[in-house]
Formats: C-alpha cells, sequence, structure tokens
C-alpha cells in the first residue's frame, strides 16, 4: 500500500502545481475567460452543465463502445490471418504499414458521402484508427516467439495448430495487450472526431456547439470527459492483462 | 573411423561390439553414417562427417567434443528438425530419419513455457501427443514430490530458482511418452555448486529409473559419472574420435569422481580434447 502511494504522490503533486500555475496566470494576467477559463471556471461550470453534458457523454461512450471492440477484433483477425499465411504477410504487410500514412480523420468526409449520416460511416472511421496498433502488435507478437522453445515443440512433435494455441498465441499476449492499450485511447479519440464530421449527439457535437458560442469552458468541460473516458478505457484493457498475463514475472525497479 | 589416432587404447577395442552395423536387438536409437554440410554465400561448411553412434536401451551414452563439434546440428537431425545429407537415424528397428515428436527433448535452457504452471510445463509432452490428462497428472504430482518441487504444482516459472527450473524440465523430458531422451548440455547454464549437485541427481534418477539417453556434454567428469559409454567427438566436421566403454559398476556414488582410476580416465579423456581444440583453433 504505501509503494502504491510513493508512485501516485509525485504526478499529483505535479497536477496539482500545474493547475495552481494555470489559476494563478489567468488571475493576475487578466486572461478574459472566452480565451482561457480558470480550472475554478471550469470546475463550476462542470457542476452546474452536469445534466446537459450527461446525454452527450452517453452518447459518446455508447459510440465508443461498438466501435472499440470491432476495431479490435478486425485488427486481431487480420493478424492472425497475415500471420497463419506468410505469403499473404509478405504482400499485405507493407501496404498496411503505407495506410497508415493516410489520416483516417481526412477519409471521415468520404465515409459520410459513402455510408450516410448514420452509425455505420463513424463506426468504420473508429475501426480504422483502432486496427492498426492492434494488428502490428499481435503479428509482432505473435513471430517472435522464443527459439528454444519453438525446437522443443517441433521435437516434441508438436502439430502446426499446436504451436499457433500453446505457445505463440500465449507468447503474443504482452504485446498484444501493448497494442490494445494504445487503441483504447484512439477508440474515444475516433468517436469524439466521428462526431466533428457529422452528428445530433455525443461529446464532440457538444464542442462543435460550444465553439459557435465561444463557451471555452465548456470546451475544456468536453475535454476533461474525453481524458476521463479513455483513462478508464485504458484502465480496465490494464486490468485484463494483469488477470490474464498473470504468469509474468514483475519488474523490480 | 578410429584408426589415425595415436592414443588408441584397450578400452576403445572393447566397445567394437556397439560399433554401428552390428546386428542383434534393436537400438533404441542408431545413427548410421550421417553427414550434414551447410551452404552459406555459396561457402559450404561440412558440420558431420559421416558419424554413426548407438544407444541401446536403457542405456546411458554421452556426447563429449570440443565446441563447434555439430553436437547441436546431430540433435536437430536425430530430432528431425533438420535433414541429414548422408546416413540414416533409426529408432526401434524403424528408418525415422526427419521425423519429429520421436524422442524427448530437454534443451540446454530450460526453457519452461511461462504462462504455464510448473505441473502443466511437466505434463506438455504427453498433451502434445493427446494422451489423457487425469492419469497423467497424478504421475506428475508424485514425481514433483519425489524431485523436491512439492508444493511447487501451481507456481509459474520464474518464481523457481535455476537449479529447480532445470529439474522441472528434466521432469517434462521424462514423463514425456517417447522412449529415448536427448539431454542437451542440461547443466551449463547453472554454476559450478548447483551443477555438481544436479549430475549426482541425474545419476541417483537414473540408475533408479533406467531410460535410453543420449547426452551431451562439455564436461568430461559429468561425462564419466554418468555413462556407460562416452563418443568423443573432433573438431568441425564433427566425426567419433574415440569410443570409450566407462567401466565402473553400477549403482554409482557421488564420491567415484575422487577414485583413481577415474582421475586417470579424465586426464586421458581431457588430453584428447585438448589435442583436438588445438588442432581445430589452429
Amino acid at each position: 500500500m504505501r509503494s502504491y502511494w510513493n508512485q501516485i504522490w509525485p504526478p499529483l503533486v505535479a497536477v496539482i502545481f500545474f493547475l495552481g500555475v494555470w489559476q494563478l496566470a489567468v488571475s493576475v494576467l487578466h486572461v478574459p475567460s472566452w480565451m482561457l477559463p480558470s480550472p475554478g471556471d471550469i470546475a463550476r461550470e462542470s457542476r452546474g452543465n452536469a445534466s446537459g453534458i450527461w446525454a452527450h457523454t452517453a452518447a459518446t461512450l455508447r459510440l465508443t463502445l461498438i466501435g472499440f471492440p470491432i476495431g479490435t477484433g478486425v485488427g486481431l483477425i487480420v493478424a492472425l490471418l497475415l500471420h497463419l499465411v506468410p505469403w499473404l504477410k509478405r504482400a499485405l504487410y507493407p501496404l498496411l504499414i503505407l495506410s497508415q500514412n493516410v489520416p483516417s480523420i481526412a477519409l471521415g468526409p468520404l465515409l459520410i458521402i459513402w455510408f450516410g449520416f448514420g452509425l455505420l460511416p463513424k463506426i468504420v472511421l473508429i475501426t480504422l484508427v483502432c486496427f492498426f496498433p492492434v494488428a502490428v502488435a499481435a503479428m509482432g507478437g505473435l513471430a517472435q516467439s522464443d527459439r528454444i522453445m519453438m525446437n522443443y515443440m517441433k521435437m516434441a512433435g508438436a502439430s502446426k495448430w499446436q504451436i499457433f494455441s500453446k505457445l505463440e498465441l500465449p507468447g503474443s499476449l504482452p504485446a498484444l495487450f501493448s497494442g490494445l492499450k494504445i487503441s483504447a485511447t484512439y477508440a474515444v479519440m475516433g468517436a469524439v472526431v466521428a462526431e466533428w464530421i457529422g452528428a445530433d449527439k455525443g461529446i464532440g457535437y457538444y464542442m462543435l456547439l460550444q465553439k459557435a458560442s465561444y463557451r471555452t469552458d465548456r470546451m475544456f468541460v468536453a475535454i476533461v470527459i474525453i481524458v476521463l473516458l479513455s483513462l478508464v478505457l485504458f484502465a480496465l484493457i490494464a486490468l485484463l492483462e494483469k488477470w490474464l498475463v498473470r504468469w509474468k514475472p514483475r519488474k523490480t525497479s | 573411423m578410429l584408426a589415425g589416432h595415436p592414443n588408441l587404447n584397450t578400452l576403445e577395442q572393447a566397445s567394437s561390439a556397439y560399433m554401428p552395423g552390428a546386428k542383434g536387438a534393436h537400438h533404441a536409437l542408431n545413427v548410421d553414417g550421417v553427414s550434414k554440410a551447410f551452404f552459406h554465400r555459396r561457402r559450404e561448411t561440412r558440420v558431420l562427417d559421416n558419424v554413426s553412434l548407438t544407444v541401446e536401451p536403457q542405456e546411458f551414452v554421452s556426447i563429449v567434443g570440443p565446441s563447434g563439434c555439430g553436437k547441436s546440428t546431430l540433435f536437430h537431425i536425430i530430432g528431425g528438425l533438420e535433414l541429414p545429407d548422408a546416413g540414416t537415424v533409426n529408432m526401434g528397428g524403424k528408418n525415422v530419419t526427419g521425423q519429429r515428436g520421436e524422442i524427448s527433448y530437454m534443451p540446454q535452457q530450460p526453457a519452461l513455457f511461462p504462462w504455464r504452471t510448473i505441473e502443466d510445463n511437466v505434463l506438455l509432452a504427453g498433451e502434445l501427443k493427446g494422451e489423457p490428462k487425469a492419469e497423467a497428472r497424478a504421475a506428475a504430482r508424485h514425481w514433483l514430490d519425489k524431485v523436491g518441487l512439492g508444493g511447487f504444482e501451481r507456481a509459474y516459472p520464474h518464481m523457481l530458482s535455476g537449479g529447480m527450473q532445470q529439474r522441472a524440465a528434466f521432469l517434462r523430458a521424462l514423463l514425456a511418452p517417447q522412449e529415448l531422451m536427448l539431454l542437451d548440455e542440461p547443466f551449463s547454464a547453472l554454476d559450478a555448486l548447483t551443477r555438481e549437485q544436479m549430475q549426482r541427481w541425474l545419476l541417483e534418477l537414473w540408475e533408479e529409473n533406467r531410460r535410453s539417453v543420449l547426452f551431451i556434454t562439455h564436461n568430461i567428469e559429468e561425462a564419466l559419472l554418468l555413462s556407460s559409454r562416452i563418443y568423443v567427438f573432433s573438431g568441425r566436421p564433427g566425426s567419433v574420435l574415440h569410443i570409450v566403454d566407462v567401466p565402473f559398476p553400477r549403482p554409482r556414488r557421488g564420491e567415484l569422481t575422487d577414485s583413481l582410476e577415474f582421475l586417470q580416465l579424465r586426464r586421458e579423456l581431457s588430453e584428447w580434447m585438448r589435442e583436438e581444440q588445438a588442432r581445430t583453433t589452429r
């Protein structure tokens, strides 16, 4: 418990210090609140307008929770397929890397033309940003099995499926989870961006509304909510990792 | 293959009964005239040159040789990971050249699967062969107790010391359904004290439960203590230089290593190894 506290307090102090400087700077330099509201203003606003923003938060959360599993699922399937079919990997892996030079956000307007304003283009966008970290991490993890264990499995007469299910797959879990954690934060971002492009509810839509009326304080409230959503999703994945990869020795610093 | 070396001694002549090609009951393992070369940038490196050796059922046989004598390649060929350029690998009277799953293998590093508990690691070989789990589990429990790993059944490998991990890896090989065990320098990663402990432990265990074993080591003392027969390999390309029948009766004790006869034999083997090392590094 004590060591846990030792880990927690330095960043906590840093955040409090940062907020203090912010608050002080805004009041000393007389920054107008439409340009940069103080942390106090933001806190007050978040209490005052809580009910309105909850509906938007729920919409974004729902979108994220639909898009994230689909995105990571597609990423996993792509990774497994390319891993099990080597010539497919040779053919597609470079294209996969290249495809990441296309900013997914730039595809948003196109997706709306193709799929309309409903749920579908938003899910497609989240899938596009989510699948890549998972696919690359999973492929990396699957390909780097321990050579001695691999030799052991082959000499013991293990079939290709046994090698995959008993060696490669469990061995790839730590790598896979680092991909999943990145995807989790991308998923929330993807959902907000999708709502910017075309939506009638959600945190992204809420931000656009507030921008139009220069309510900077409310935009900050929205940002805080986005951060919290990302953190919660990240923490859930980390918990799942802790349980599934419990065999891994803990790092001693 | 013994010709051309000045140090032929009586032990080698006595071993002529084991020369490859001798007919009789089925050998646990018979490697017959295996050669292997690798090509790298169009340059040929000969690794094994006409290697023949046999392991009889319930016999402990060692291979010693200078580093780079192709011992690992030979294991890969016996294990079916690689095909020889010439020669065959036979087990129990069957030609199994290039076939996998015929041997039980213990690698240099324990290579226990970190996500499996010790018990599940020990059961792996049987599991791969589709053996029923319940009986195997009971046997594994019994054996883990016996080798001093009782209470660690549900532990993960990283919680164990190097010596304990190596014992678990040995048990994994011992409980495998295959008759022949290949032990590839199993103690080379351990410190000297643990190593000595493990040699005596293996000696005792093997004399109680005789299995056919082919054992690779750099350590002459280890080979002499444990084996009934030792194949001394030449440097690259590896070939059989001497065959030594180890005369000490069983059951053997650890104190054997202090006896005069043991020391003499050890000195002789060390001499061969030194010469061979000097010849190949020149």
